[in-house]
Protein backbone atom coordinates (compact mmCIF):
# COMPACT_ATOMS: atom_id res chain seq x y z
CA UNK A 1 0.00 0.00 0.00
CA UNK A 2 2.84 2.53 0.62
CA UNK A 3 4.47 1.87 -2.49
CA UNK A 4 1.47 1.81 -4.04
CA UNK A 5 0.87 5.33 -2.86
CA UNK A 6 4.07 6.87 -3.35
CA UNK A 7 5.90 4.91 -6.06
CA UNK A 8 8.82 5.17 -4.49
CA UNK A 9 10.83 3.42 -1.49
CA UNK A 10 12.49 5.14 1.15
CA UNK A 11 14.03 4.24 4.78
CA UNK A 12 14.24 6.83 7.25
CA UNK A 13 13.83 7.09 11.12
CA UNK A 14 9.94 8.64 12.26
CA UNK A 15 10.18 11.41 13.62
CA UNK A 16 6.50 11.82 14.70
CA UNK A 17 2.71 11.26 13.93
CA UNK A 18 0.09 14.02 13.71
CA UNK A 19 -3.29 14.06 15.55
CA UNK A 20 -5.02 12.95 11.94
CA UNK A 21 -2.17 10.01 11.43
CA UNK A 22 0.27 11.23 9.28
CA UNK A 23 3.65 10.07 9.71
CA UNK A 24 7.14 11.72 9.30
CA UNK A 25 10.20 10.53 8.68
CA UNK A 26 13.30 12.19 8.15
CA UNK A 27 16.78 10.75 6.18
CA UNK A 28 19.25 13.63 5.63
CA UNK A 29 21.17 10.69 3.33
CA UNK A 30 18.88 12.33 0.99
CA UNK A 31 19.62 15.47 -0.60
CA UNK A 32 16.78 19.03 1.09
CA UNK A 33 14.00 18.93 -0.27
CA UNK A 34 13.75 15.17 -0.42
CA UNK A 35 14.98 14.24 3.43
CA UNK A 36 11.52 15.02 5.04
CA UNK A 37 8.78 13.35 3.82
CA UNK A 38 5.25 12.69 5.30
CA UNK A 39 3.34 9.21 4.87
CA UNK A 40 -0.36 10.34 4.67
CA UNK A 41 -2.97 8.77 7.03
CA UNK A 42 -4.32 5.01 5.83
CA UNK A 43 -7.83 6.64 6.64
CA UNK A 44 -7.63 8.93 4.06
CA UNK A 45 -6.57 5.78 1.31
CA UNK A 46 -5.41 7.40 -1.91
CA UNK A 47 -7.53 10.48 -1.17
CA UNK A 48 -4.17 12.17 0.29
CA UNK A 49 -3.55 15.47 -0.27
CA UNK A 50 -0.55 18.32 0.00
CA UNK A 51 -2.92 20.30 2.27
CA UNK A 52 -3.84 17.39 4.71
CA UNK A 53 -0.37 18.31 6.87
CA UNK A 54 -1.28 20.60 9.73
CA UNK A 55 0.44 23.74 10.32
CA UNK A 56 2.85 22.45 12.52
CA UNK A 57 4.41 19.96 10.70
CA UNK A 58 3.95 22.05 7.57
CA UNK A 59 6.42 23.87 8.87
CA UNK A 60 8.51 21.16 9.49
CA UNK A 61 7.87 19.98 5.98
CA UNK A 62 8.42 22.89 4.31
CA UNK A 63 12.85 23.50 6.21
CA UNK A 64 11.17 26.71 7.63
CA UNK A 65 12.69 25.04 11.10
CA UNK A 66 14.60 22.02 11.94
CA UNK A 67 13.10 21.03 15.05
CA UNK A 68 9.62 19.25 14.21
CA UNK A 69 6.89 20.59 16.67
CA UNK A 70 7.68 17.58 19.26
CA UNK A 71 10.88 19.36 20.08
CA UNK A 72 10.06 22.95 19.84
CA UNK A 73 6.60 23.26 20.48
CA UNK A 74 4.15 25.77 18.82
CA UNK A 75 1.87 28.36 20.73
CA UNK A 76 -1.67 27.09 21.07
CA UNK A 77 -4.62 29.15 22.20
CA UNK A 78 -8.22 27.97 23.04
CA UNK A 79 -9.26 29.72 20.03
CA UNK A 80 -7.19 28.33 17.51
CA UNK A 81 -9.24 26.01 15.73
CA UNK A 82 -9.00 22.43 14.00
CA UNK A 83 -6.98 22.00 10.75
CA UNK A 84 -9.02 21.08 7.90
CA UNK A 85 -7.80 19.55 4.24
CA UNK A 86 -8.68 21.91 1.39
CA UNK A 87 -12.20 21.49 1.07
CA UNK A 88 -12.86 22.87 -2.37
CA UNK A 89 -15.33 20.63 -4.35
CA UNK A 90 -17.01 18.40 -1.21
CA UNK A 91 -19.95 20.25 0.45
CA UNK A 92 -18.03 22.00 3.41
CA UNK A 93 -16.57 24.39 0.88
CA UNK A 94 -16.55 27.64 1.60
CA UNK A 95 -19.01 29.86 -0.29
CA UNK A 96 -18.41 33.81 0.04
CA UNK A 97 -21.73 35.55 1.68
CA UNK A 98 -21.58 39.41 3.09
CA UNK A 99 -20.93 40.04 6.31
CA UNK A 100 -22.68 43.17 6.46
CA UNK A 101 -26.49 44.18 5.56
CA UNK A 102 -27.68 45.17 2.27
CA UNK A 103 -26.97 49.02 1.49
CA UNK A 104 -30.39 49.15 0.19
CA UNK A 105 -33.85 47.88 1.50
CA UNK A 106 -36.31 47.08 -1.07
CA UNK A 107 -39.61 48.40 -0.13
CA UNK A 108 -42.78 46.83 -0.64
CA UNK A 109 -45.66 48.53 -2.06
CA UNK A 110 -48.77 48.04 -0.53
CA UNK A 111 -51.56 46.29 -1.83
CA UNK A 112 -53.82 48.58 -3.93
CA UNK A 113 -57.41 49.44 -3.19
CA UNK A 114 -59.52 48.83 -5.47
CA UNK B 1 36.84 -7.15 -59.15
CA UNK B 2 36.37 -8.04 -55.85
CA UNK B 3 39.80 -8.57 -55.49
CA UNK B 4 40.85 -5.05 -57.44
CA UNK B 5 38.25 -3.38 -55.25
CA UNK B 6 39.75 -4.73 -52.18
CA UNK B 7 43.00 -3.24 -52.97
CA UNK B 8 42.18 -0.27 -54.54
CA UNK B 9 40.77 2.16 -51.88
CA UNK B 10 36.90 2.91 -52.76
CA UNK B 11 38.01 6.41 -52.84
CA UNK B 12 40.29 6.16 -55.72
CA UNK B 13 37.40 4.81 -57.54
CA UNK B 14 35.00 6.90 -56.79
CA UNK B 15 37.09 10.24 -57.65
CA UNK B 16 37.98 9.07 -60.90
CA UNK B 17 34.28 7.96 -61.76
CA UNK B 18 32.93 11.26 -60.86
CA UNK B 19 35.37 13.68 -62.50
CA UNK B 20 38.21 13.03 -64.76
CA UNK B 21 41.18 14.81 -63.85
CA UNK B 22 41.31 16.81 -67.34
CA UNK B 23 37.66 18.13 -67.08
CA UNK B 24 38.06 19.58 -62.91
CA UNK B 25 41.36 21.49 -62.08
CA UNK B 26 42.35 19.50 -58.60
CA UNK B 27 42.12 22.53 -55.66
CA UNK B 28 44.82 21.49 -52.88
CA UNK B 29 45.22 24.36 -51.34
CA UNK B 30 42.00 24.85 -49.22
CA UNK B 31 40.54 24.81 -45.48
CA UNK B 32 37.94 22.69 -44.85
CA UNK B 33 35.65 24.60 -42.32
CA UNK B 34 32.27 22.57 -42.57
CA UNK B 35 31.83 19.22 -41.89
CA UNK B 36 34.57 17.31 -42.85
CA UNK B 37 33.62 14.32 -45.70
CA UNK B 38 33.64 10.94 -44.44
CA UNK B 39 36.27 8.61 -44.61
CA UNK B 40 35.88 6.53 -48.03
CA UNK B 41 38.30 4.00 -46.97
CA UNK B 42 37.04 0.04 -46.60
CA UNK B 43 37.53 -0.28 -42.98
CA UNK B 44 35.81 3.29 -41.36
CA UNK B 45 32.81 2.12 -43.94
CA UNK B 46 32.72 -1.33 -42.39
CA UNK B 47 32.89 1.03 -39.18
CA UNK B 48 30.24 3.01 -40.28
CA UNK B 49 27.66 -0.25 -41.54
CA UNK B 50 27.94 -2.67 -38.97
CA UNK B 51 27.37 0.33 -36.52
CA UNK B 52 23.52 0.70 -38.26
CA UNK B 53 23.25 -3.14 -38.84
CA UNK B 54 23.69 -4.09 -34.90
CA UNK B 55 22.27 -1.04 -33.19
CA UNK B 56 24.93 0.27 -31.62
CA UNK B 57 24.18 3.86 -31.02
CA UNK B 58 20.61 2.74 -29.89
CA UNK B 59 22.02 0.44 -27.26
CA UNK B 60 24.61 3.22 -26.33
CA UNK B 61 21.67 5.43 -25.59
CA UNK B 62 19.33 2.67 -23.80
CA UNK B 63 22.54 1.86 -21.50
CA UNK B 64 22.25 5.89 -20.36
CA UNK B 65 18.63 5.42 -19.72
CA UNK B 66 19.09 2.08 -17.55
CA UNK B 67 21.78 3.89 -15.98
CA UNK B 68 19.39 6.63 -15.08
CA UNK B 69 16.89 4.12 -13.52
CA UNK B 70 19.49 3.82 -10.65
CA UNK B 71 20.46 7.30 -10.10
CA UNK B 72 18.83 9.15 -6.94
CA UNK B 73 15.98 11.76 -8.99
CA UNK B 74 16.79 15.00 -8.70
CA UNK B 75 12.75 15.86 -8.78
CA UNK B 76 10.42 15.60 -5.40
CA UNK B 77 7.66 13.61 -4.97
CA UNK B 78 5.22 15.94 -3.54
CA UNK B 79 3.02 15.94 -1.76
CA UNK B 80 4.71 13.24 0.69
CA UNK B 81 7.99 15.59 -0.20
CA UNK B 82 7.78 19.29 -0.16
CA UNK B 83 10.00 22.26 -1.33
CA UNK B 84 11.58 24.39 1.38
CA UNK B 85 9.64 27.93 2.03
CA UNK B 86 11.03 31.26 3.58
CA UNK B 87 9.53 32.16 6.78
CA UNK B 88 8.61 35.10 4.76
CA UNK B 89 6.62 33.18 1.90
CA UNK B 90 3.38 35.16 1.33
CA UNK B 91 0.88 32.63 0.74
CA UNK B 92 -3.07 32.38 1.84
CA UNK B 93 -4.28 35.15 3.81
CA UNK B 94 -5.24 35.50 7.20
CA UNK B 95 -6.62 37.48 9.91
CA UNK B 96 -4.95 37.10 12.97
CA UNK B 97 -6.27 37.65 16.69
CA UNK B 98 -4.41 38.65 20.16
CA UNK B 99 -3.75 35.66 22.65
CA UNK B 100 -6.86 36.77 24.43
CA UNK B 101 -9.08 35.84 21.24
CA UNK B 102 -9.50 39.11 20.63
CA UNK B 103 -9.23 40.16 16.58
CA UNK B 104 -6.46 42.61 15.41
CA UNK B 105 -7.95 44.57 12.72
CA UNK B 106 -8.61 48.14 13.93
CA UNK B 107 -10.52 48.89 10.43
CA UNK B 108 -7.76 51.75 10.15
CA UNK B 109 -7.62 50.63 6.15
CA UNK B 110 -3.90 51.17 4.98
CA UNK B 111 -3.83 47.65 3.88
CA UNK B 112 -6.88 48.68 1.67
CA UNK B 113 -5.49 52.06 0.46
CA UNK B 114 -1.95 50.23 -0.41
CA UNK B 115 -3.05 47.55 -2.01
CA UNK B 116 -2.32 47.93 -5.83
CA UNK B 117 -4.29 44.89 -7.24
CA UNK B 118 -7.70 46.89 -5.25
CA UNK B 119 -8.26 43.77 -3.99
CA UNK B 120 -9.16 44.48 -0.50
CA UNK B 121 -12.77 45.88 0.33
CA UNK B 122 -13.21 47.02 3.94
CA UNK B 123 -16.28 48.55 5.73
CA UNK B 124 -16.00 49.64 9.43
CA UNK B 125 -18.08 50.50 12.37
CA UNK B 126 -18.42 51.15 16.31
CA UNK B 127 -19.25 48.02 17.80
CA UNK B 128 -21.33 47.50 20.83
CA UNK B 129 -18.76 48.07 23.34
CA UNK B 130 -17.38 51.40 21.47
CA UNK B 131 -14.17 49.55 20.01
CA UNK B 132 -13.78 49.90 16.15
CA UNK B 133 -14.00 46.85 13.85
CA UNK B 134 -14.41 45.82 10.50
CA UNK B 135 -17.78 44.47 9.74
CA UNK B 136 -17.02 43.77 6.02
CA UNK B 137 -13.33 42.48 5.42
CA UNK B 138 -13.01 41.24 1.72
CA UNK B 139 -10.17 39.98 -0.09
CA UNK B 140 -10.61 38.88 -3.61
CA UNK B 141 -7.71 36.37 -3.89
CA UNK B 142 -8.09 35.84 -7.81
CA UNK B 143 -7.02 39.74 -7.77
CA UNK B 144 -4.31 39.60 -5.15
CA UNK B 145 -0.89 39.33 -6.93
CA UNK B 146 0.35 38.66 -3.11
CA UNK B 147 2.72 41.00 -2.65
CA UNK B 148 2.88 41.09 0.55
CA UNK B 149 2.11 45.28 0.83
CA UNK B 150 -1.02 44.61 3.08
CA UNK B 151 0.81 43.10 6.00
CA UNK B 152 3.53 45.02 5.91
CA UNK B 153 1.03 47.99 5.90
CA UNK B 154 -1.32 46.48 9.01
CA UNK B 155 0.64 48.28 12.38
CA UNK B 156 -1.33 45.35 14.05
CA UNK B 157 0.16 42.57 12.26
CA UNK B 158 -3.19 41.34 11.97
CA UNK B 159 -3.62 40.96 7.99
CA UNK B 160 -0.37 38.58 6.99
CA UNK B 161 0.25 36.76 4.21
CA UNK B 162 0.03 32.87 5.79
CA UNK B 163 2.37 30.11 4.47
CA UNK B 164 -0.25 28.26 3.19
CA UNK B 165 -0.23 27.68 -0.51
CA UNK B 166 -2.36 24.92 -1.26
CA UNK B 167 -5.65 26.50 -1.09
CA UNK B 168 -6.71 26.11 -4.68
CA UNK B 169 -10.65 26.11 -5.71
CA UNK B 170 -12.81 24.36 -7.95
CA UNK B 171 -15.14 27.25 -8.56
CA UNK B 172 -13.93 30.49 -8.69
CA UNK B 173 -16.59 32.37 -6.28
CA UNK B 174 -14.56 30.23 -3.49
CA UNK B 175 -11.61 32.97 -4.00
CA UNK B 176 -13.73 35.65 -2.67
CA UNK B 177 -12.80 35.55 0.75
CA UNK B 178 -14.85 37.61 3.16
CA UNK B 179 -13.60 38.45 7.10
CA UNK B 180 -15.35 35.14 8.61
CA UNK B 181 -12.87 33.00 6.12
CA UNK B 182 -9.73 35.05 6.48
CA UNK B 183 -10.38 34.72 10.38
CA UNK B 184 -10.83 31.11 10.36
CA UNK B 185 -7.90 30.89 8.08
CA UNK B 186 -5.83 32.63 11.20
CA UNK B 187 -7.35 30.71 13.62
CA UNK B 188 -6.44 27.34 11.75
CA UNK B 189 -2.95 28.86 10.85
CA UNK B 190 -1.38 31.33 14.01
CA UNK B 191 0.85 28.38 15.53
CA UNK B 192 2.64 28.59 12.44
CA UNK B 193 1.89 32.41 11.47
CA UNK B 194 3.25 33.46 15.05
CA UNK B 195 6.40 30.97 14.77
CA UNK B 196 7.18 32.99 11.43
CA UNK B 197 6.91 36.04 12.84
CA UNK B 198 8.67 35.53 15.75
CA UNK B 199 11.51 33.63 13.36
CA UNK B 200 11.63 36.96 11.09
CA UNK B 201 11.24 40.00 13.56
CA UNK B 202 14.75 41.00 13.37
CA UNK B 203 14.68 42.07 10.36
CA UNK B 204 10.60 43.04 9.51
CA UNK B 205 9.23 46.45 10.00
CA UNK B 206 8.81 47.64 13.43
CA UNK B 207 11.18 46.80 15.55
CA UNK B 208 14.09 47.94 13.18
CA UNK B 209 12.40 51.29 12.95
CA UNK B 210 12.19 51.82 16.52
CA UNK B 211 15.65 50.18 17.36
CA UNK B 212 17.10 52.59 13.99
CA UNK B 213 14.58 55.77 16.21
CA UNK B 214 15.66 54.74 19.27
CA UNK B 215 19.83 54.66 18.19
CA UNK B 216 19.20 58.16 16.52
CA UNK B 217 17.90 59.34 19.72
CA UNK B 218 20.30 58.36 21.84
CA UNK B 219 23.44 59.74 19.74
CA UNK B 220 21.09 63.03 19.11
CA UNK B 221 21.32 62.97 23.48
CA UNK B 222 24.70 62.65 23.60
CA UNK B 223 25.31 65.26 21.43
CA UNK B 224 22.77 67.29 23.02
CA UNK B 225 23.96 66.72 26.34
CA UNK B 226 27.93 67.27 25.48
CA UNK B 227 26.93 70.78 23.66
CA UNK B 228 24.81 71.89 27.14
CA UNK B 229 27.83 70.75 29.01
CA UNK B 230 31.17 71.47 27.50
CA UNK B 231 34.08 70.08 29.57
Amino acid sequence: MPFYRTDELKTGTLVGEDDYGNKYYQNPMYFMGRSRWVEYSPAVGMDYDGSQVPPEWHRWLSYMSDEPPTVAKLVKYPWMQKHTENLSGTPQAYVPYSTVPAKIQAWTPPPKKR
Amino acid sequence: MLIICSFVSANAILKNVARSALAVQQRTNYKQVGKCDPDMEWKPIMDRASQTVFWTELLKGLSITLGYLFKEPATINYPFEKGPLSPRFRGEHALRRYPSGEERCIACKLCEAICPAQAITIEAEPRSDGSRRTTRYDIDMTKCIYCGFCQEACPVDAIVEGPNFEFSTETREELLYNKEKLLTNGDKWESEIAANIQADYLYSGYLTIEYLSLSCLAVAMQAASSADFPE
